[in-house]
């Protein structure tokens, strides 16, 4: 019957079907690295995370590989070409055309023309065989030091060669599974310097577009190898990455050298943007905790607001306009710098992932139910 | 050229020397058999009495569709799934946020607490410690009860209540997206665990009525309740099952006014109603010996019967009349009636029941049950009528009056049936046939509208405007959920079905079906799992997949509901929500479910069709439309055959079967327009339309053939044939239709559909056979040949 069924539609497709049919050597589903992006009508109404302008062409990723870019401001989007279905969690561009993608599975999206057509640059697998030998490298390097060492020195390099064995046993566990974890966020210069960062301290940086990658978490001092959640450029050219834990890393050279600032706050961070403002930090994470600097995080001041709500991404408009966004639909507004918020809840609680601050005041906002147009509080237009 | 024996009602078919046999073994042995018909009453009729309403789920879906078979092996494992009522307590004024609403749907919860049937363990509200918001905080989760501590009623603590609800998920399930009405959920049994009784639908819907709705609503005026689920569905209709005792009372009063207005003889009326009464309780008598019950289809068959015998009792009433005018005694008359009657009626009342008896190769128990009940009420209708119903009047005998009436009448009624005679007039007939062939037309174009399936919205087996329709309408309204629901079972090795590659898998599935037409949404553990690992990652979107880590996965996982995974975690469902239960809608997404499992089942995950309402619909509109050609060429042919066996002419079969294949077609595309579709209730109505609209073609021909054989020109022939037969021909599509028409007034939607077509196809059959036939027969019919062949064979 069901061949009947199949024929149906199906029509000449048919007799190959009932030979499938017939013999039902089943394979399964390929693996989502390799299976395609499903073209669909859906995708801007189901959950995005991750928003950004390249030129005139707003380009946003979700769930199951999802990339779409509108060229009208929002109103019409059209679905990008992608090899994977994994969930998407950011994207950056380092030129009008050139962009990158990150998600689940450790994968980096690449595309040349703007975000129509995207091409798989680097997985989950390769990505861990590469924190393997880096964590290799690294305690090769301790146990060389921990013998030259002084006898002062020697236990607290013990203790780093502990957590550089648990991160290594960790790294093969996970890689027998396979490409477990996601990368969570991407930054590129231009089209050939970016970073992306990720789960359990991910962190990764290019010279040649993508090409090749090289293993940068040796370079932060995250020995807990806690989440890296969001990276950035702010005013003034310093690079800002934080992630779980509070844990808030600058670098004034391009990102050749980090250095890990204190943090009023131990909980998680999950977003961080500039101000418009030389050497100004915005960083922000659960339960609406708002940490701003004004000197690259020297020193730092919480935003007192009563939103509550987890915060996620933000953005700043022309007019120096601060939008922060979060779950249960939250929208914070700032028209003074960062001094002060007002906090907006649109009516569906929706989670809010990410805005682009469109014509006027308008805002265009993704998160969990897609692609949302609305006024500068949140609430939709039309 | 007359034939002497042809004027005593003598068939040429019987032995012309002798009388028949049967007519000799009745007539002899008169007081004997009424005896034994006395006996056989009152022993069936006992059983009759005590018959019980059976209103089975199963035997209303194909058991045989694979389907069905995969949903009953797995019964055990979906049962909790689909067995819930939801009540939905609106306030009419204001929001849900006072202190009078929270108080009364406090009380209510606890009612349906103590309801028998629920399982209180499931049992949600606002007012239930299991509905709860949760708050991702530095340290882990914090959440509580939506009531909060201390609730007082005071504005404060309402306030604290839905800022609660705000944070709780729950709106647009629990809470209606305008925060005028909740819902208080409560899962059912099938079987109490204690005692292990199977649950009393009907008392239960009962219960909800008095306990819940009249208390509540008379108690607290400004509230409103809704209340949805099988349970209340079936419940409601075991209650409209009830109306037809009322239906049958007046169906039983009209004929008997009608049967007086037509034979104007006290023993004329009273006979026949009684005779058919005893057929009606030898078959619920029959039908209980068998251990049948009456479900809402089967409830249906005794009024068939009963008209059936009303109709057909009249053709006796009416012969005898005509032969007691001629001055015969009541025996002789009963006698010469029986021997005109005996075979057309036979054959008419033999081809009834094979019209239903092909009702059984429709693998649905409810139509097969239908076709046994009919079945054999039909055999008992010959019986009691060429049988008891001939007997007895061969003691009773016709009154004057009656005599005089059929005398009288008849010879006013002799200009009708001239004008009528034209219709065989060889300038009439082509008009006729032209109007017919423009009437098929029309017919065939507006049956390609004709649906499988049920077509309207909500429960289909209630009317639109039925109370629990417009609950229905009202929640779907009000909450995020649809009624409408397919399931497709993931049957995966013991322990294994939360494994990624199957979670994987149903989420690939899922994401096929949402791209497809008609469906709304759905749900499987594989959104429970991204929805908890986004949660388990500090309520981060970016974490909203599903884990390759089989850790991950499992802790995901512990508090999902237990409708979505087994016991032996060896099959796990995917709920899939449509839009609404037409059958292109159904067709589309089994198809694209069929493609997805024949290219993706593996040995660790088999998708396996389907449950959910909407599964048994899908199968039920599969054997539908498999089952409706081989149907109607069935009882096409059954009907044929005996047409042919009796007159031995193809074109008497033609003149017969055409005016029904015009009804048939006409009666599709009626079905077509009123948006009625091919279902379980409408199937049988097609082949009892054949089965019994043959009866006046049979009665009409087999005159027609008489008057012809006598050498009468066709004209003449048929007006002979309208003289004798045409108003007892009339007469029975009047009878027929009335049996059926008052079925119309049904609560039970599809029991109404079935009385509005069976009325139109009998009533219509008749016209067909009274108009059509005989213009047909001016083209087919070659009298001299036929009589040239009569002469030959004596």
């Amino acid at each position: 019957m069901a061949n009947r069924l199949m024929c149906k539609t199906m029509g000449v497709a048919c007799l190959g079907l009932a030979m499938a049919w017939s013999a039902p050597a089943a394979f399964a589903l390929a693996d989502v690295i390799e299976t395609p992006a499903r073209p669909t009508d859906l995708a801007p109404e189901n959950l995005l995370n991750d928003a950004t302008r390249t030129g005139d062409r707003i380009v946003a990723v979700g769930e199951r590989g999802h990339i779409i870019y509108s060229d009208d401001e929002g109103k019409t989007w059209v679905q990008g070409e992608v090899p994977v279905s994994v969930t998407l969690t950011g994207i950056d561009f380092g030129s009008e055309t050139h962009g990158w993608a990150v998600g689940h599975s450790g994968v980096v999206l690449h595309t040349e023309d703007a975000g129509a057509t995207w091409s798989l640059q680097l997985d989950g697998i390769r990505a861990a065989e590469m924190a393997i030998e880096s964590r290799e490298d690294q305690i090769a390097a301790i146990e060389k030091r921990i013998e030259e060492a002084p006898e002062s020195e020697k236990s607290d390099l013990e203790w780093a060669l502990d957590d550089l064995y648990f991160a290594l046993e960790n790294l093969r566990a996970d890689l027998d599974v396979g490409p477990v974890n996601p990368l969570l966020d991407v930054w590129f210069e231009n089209d050939s310097h970016g970073f992306v960062v990720g789960a359990y301290g991910m962190f990764l940086r290019t010279t040649d577009g993508g090409e090749t990658w090289v293993d940068w978490a040796p370079r932060i001092e995250n020995r807990q190898n806690f989440h890296l959640n969001g990276i950035t450029r702010v005013t003034g050219g310093a690079l800002v990455v934080v992630g779980e834990a509070g844990q808030i890393h600058v670098s004034v050279d391009g990102g050749e050298t980090f250095q890990r600032r204190e943090s009023p706050y131990e909980g998680s961070l999950f977003g961080v943007i500039g101000t418009g403002q030389v050497n100004e930090i915005l960083a922000f994470g659960l339960r609406g905790n708002m940490l701003f600097s004004t000197d690259l995080g020297k020193s730092w001041r919480m935003i007192p607001n009563s939103a509550g709500a987890t915060l996620n991404n933000g953005a700043v408009a022309e007019d120096g306009r601060i939008t922060l966004v979060g779950n249960g639909g939250a929208v914070l507004l700032s028209t003074d710098g960062a001094e002060t918020f007002r906090e907006n809840f649109r009516s569906d609680r929706d989670g809010v992932m990410s805005v682009v601050p469109i014509s006027g005041t308008d805002l265009l906002l993704v998160g969990e139910g897609g692609v949302k147009i609305t006024d500068a509080r949140g609430k939709n237009l039309q | 050229m007359s034939n002497p024996k042809h004027d005593k009602g003598e068939h040429y078919l019987t032995t012309p020397k002798a009388e028949p046999f049967l007519e000799r073994l009745i007539f002899n042995n008169r007081a004997l058999i009424l005896i034994a018909f006395a006996v056989l009453t009152l022993f069936l009729g006992y059983n009759a009495i005590k018959i019980q309403p059976d209103a089975s789920f199963e035997r209303m879906i194909p058991l045989e569709h694979p389907y069905i078979v995969n949903m009953l092996e797995h019964r055990d494992d979906l049962e909790n799934l689909g067995n819930f009522v939801r009540i939905a307590v609106e306030a009419k004024e204001g929001d849900i946020f006072t202190q009078e609403y929270m108080e009364t749907l406090k009380q209510i919860t606890d009612e349906v607490f103590y309801l028998d049937g629920v399982d209180r363990s499931g049992l949600k509200s606002l007012w239930t410690s299991n509905v709860r918001w949760v708050e991702v905080t530095e340290q882990g989760f914090q959440g509580g009860t939506v009531i909060p501590d201390n609730y007082d009623g005071s504005r404060d603590s309402l306030e604290r209540l839905r800022q609660n609800v705000l944070r709780s998920n729950e709106v647009g399930r629990l809470i209606s997206d305008n925060f005028r009405s909740t819902i208080v959920y409560a899962p059912l049994y099938e079987k109490n665990p204690e005692t292990g009784e199977a649950l009393d639908y009907g008392e239960f819907s009962r219960q909800l009525e008095e306990k819940i709705r009249e208390k509540y609503e008379a108690q607290n005026p400004n509230i409103k309740i809704h209340i949805v689920g099988f349970a209340k569905k079936v419940g409601d209709l075991i209650e409209g099952i009830g109306s037809i005792a009322w239906f049958a009372g007046i169906t039983i009063v009209l004929t008997t006014l009608l049967l007086f207005w037509y034979s104007r003889s006290i023993a004329g009326t009273l006979v026949p109603v009684f005779t058919s009464i005893i057929a009606v309780f030898l078959q619920l008598g029959t039908l209980r010996l068998m251990g049948y019950g009456l479900d809402p289809y089967s409830v249906l068959v005794p009024f068939l019967v009963f008209a059936i015998g009303i109709s057909h009792g009249v053709q006796i009433v009416n012969a005898m009349a005509v032969e007691a005018a001629k001055g015969f005694d009541s025996v002789t008359a009963a006698r010469l009636a029986f021997r005109a009657l005996y075979i057309p009626g036979m054959l008419a009342l033999i081809s009834d029941a094979f019209g239903f008896l092909t009702l059984i190769f429709i693998e649905i128990d409810v139509i097969r049950d239908l076709a046994v009940a009919a079945g054999i009420g039909v055999a008992f209708v010959i019986l009691t009528n060429l049988v008891l119903h001939v007997l007895i009047m061969s003691y009773i005998g016709i009154s004057q009056s009656g005599i005089r009436h059929v005398q009288n009448h008849g010879e006013k009624q002799d200009r009708k049936w001239r004008v009528m005679s034209y219709f065989a007039h060889p300038g009439v007939a082509p008009i006729s046939l032209l109007i017919a062939v423009i009437g098929l037309g029309l017919g065939l174009y507006y049956k390609q509208n004709l649906k499988i399936g049920d077509l309207d919205r909500g429960a289909p087996e209630l009317r639109a405007d039925s109370r629990y329709n417009k609950d229905n309408a009202y929640i779907i309204d009000n909450y995020s959920t649809s009624a409408d629901v397919l399931v497709v079972m993931v049957k995966t090795p013991k322990e294994q079905c939360t494994q990624y590659n199957v979670l994987r898998a149903m989420d690939a599935l899922q994401w096929e079906l949402q791209n497809t037409p008609g469906v709304q949404s759905s749900v499987s553990l594989a959104d429970v799992s991204k929805m908890v690992t986004k949660a388990l990652n500090e309520g981060n979107w970016k974490w909203y997949e599903i884990s390759r880590n089989q850790t991950i996965i499992n802790a995901s996982i512990r508090e999902a509901p237990a409708g979505l995974i087994n016991t032996d975690c060896s099959l796990t469902p995917v709920l899939v929500f449509l839009e609404d239960h037409k059958a292109e809608t159904l067709e589309t997404v089994v198809e694209r479910v069929e493609e997805f499992a024949s290219a993706n089942s593996t040995e660790e995950h088999r998708f396996l069709l389907a449950a959910g309402n909407s599964g048994v619909e899908a199968a039920t509109n599969e054997v539908i439309s498999s089952a409706k050609d081989k149907m109607l060429l069935l009882v096409y042919g059954v009907v044929s055959l005996l047409c042919f066996v009796t007159f031995r002419s193809i074109r008497a079969v033609l003149c017969i079967v055409i005016p029904l294949g015009l009804t048939s077609v006409l009666g599709e595309a009626i079905m077509a327009v009123s948006g009625i579709g091919i279902k379980v209730a409408t199937l049988p109505v097609i082949a009892l339309g054949v089965g019994i609209g043959v009866d006046y073609g049979i009665y009409i021909y087999s005159k027609l053939e008489k008057y012809l054989l006598e050498g009468k020109p066709l004209q003449e022939a048929y007006y002979e044939t309208l003289r004798s037969t045409g108003k007892a021909v009339m007469f029975t599509g009047v009878t027929l239709g009335l049996g059926v028409v008052t079925w119309i007034f049904s609560p039970i939607k599809f029991q109404a559909d079935m009385g509005f077509l069976l009325f139109f196809m009998f009533l219509w059959n008749m016209v067909g056979a009274i108009w059509l036939l005989p213009a047909l027969a001016r083209f087919l019919l070659r009298p001299d040949q036929m009589l040239a062949k009569a002469r030959a064979a004596k």
